[in-house]
């Protein structure tokens, strides 16, 4: 029975980078958008065009993109899709490394549930 | 437009438009199978019409999103930004002719269960800005 697709090197690796970069891509973007020295309207706008944040945040969009589509081409989509959730998990632990976000309890709950779902995907299918 | 009927109006667009993006980022991969890192796979990827439903999909789903976070409270607004895992599942089932399998169902319900609760850390643990605060009071 062909109703679910085993998960080959090539999928591991498509999904470990998808959640590897868009994680970088996310925290880029804050970096980018957070920064208050970065002043008002077009001016912020210019300030962070000169420095590398939001430019490591479109290019990680556009390998991304990529990557998504690679991805989703070589699992079931209503499979692969639910395995991407873990994109929320994975920036919400490294805001709290980075950024020194707190996970509360309901975040951990959160995370942990999102977590056991991927893991439920992945290892049944 | 009553406030209600914004929101569901705002939720629904986005996950129209979350859904549309996902479905054609699955057809536009399928054309370029097999995958490869070359050229020609790209080449696959641009010339097929799919791959600009994927685009429009985002670029309409970030519109949405950025339309509803003026007016919507963070929390039931994250959590419903994700329900399109949902609408993507059920959707592959008539388009892809996809299973629902146990483990897909299970795993679902538990990202499901784990959203909510991550939209109500949003709410209800949510310290807000002085600049939040003050934007809230003038309102």
């Amino acid at each position: 029975m062909s109703v679910t697709t085993p998960i080959t090197p090539l999928i591991a690796t498509l999904w470990l980078l998808n959640v590897i970069i868009d994680t970088v891509g996310q925290l880029a973007f804050k970096a980018a958008a957070g920064d208050e020295a970065a002043g008002d309207g077009l001016v912020r706008w210019i300030y962070m065009a000169r420095r590398p944040w939001i430019w490591i945040g479109i290019g990680s969009y556009v390998v991304e993109f990529l990557i998504w589509i690679a991805f989703l081409s070589l699992l079931p989509l209503s499979e692969a899709i639910l395995l991407g959730s873990i994109n929320i998990v994975a920036i919400m632990v490294a805001g709290h490394f980075l950024f020194g976000e707190k996970l509360t309890r309901l975040r951990l709950s959160g995370i942990l549930l999102v977590t056991l779902g991927v893991a439920i995907v992945g290892a049944v299918g | 437009m009553k406030r209600g009927t914004f929101y569901l109006l705002g939720f629904a667009l986005l996950m129209l438009f979350d859904s549309v993006g996902a479905i054609s980022f699955k057809y536009a991969g399928d054309h370029a199978l097999p995958v490869e890192a070359s050229v020609a796979w790209l080449l696959r990827i641009f010339t097929h019409p799919w791959v600009y439903g994927a685009v429009i999909g985002y670029v309409g789903a970030f519109f949405t999103w950025m339309t509803l976070l003026k007016h919507a409270p963070i929390g039931p607004a994250f959590a419903a930004s994700h329900l399109e895992v949902v609408s993507v599942m059920l959707l592959s089932v008539w388009l892809f002719n996809e299973h629902l399998t146990l483990g897909r169902v299970l795993g679902a319900l538990a990202i499901l269960a784990g959203i909510v609760c991550l939209g109500f850390a949003e709410s209800y643990e949510h310290v807000p800005d002085p600049e939040e605060v003050d934007s809230a009071t003038r309102r």
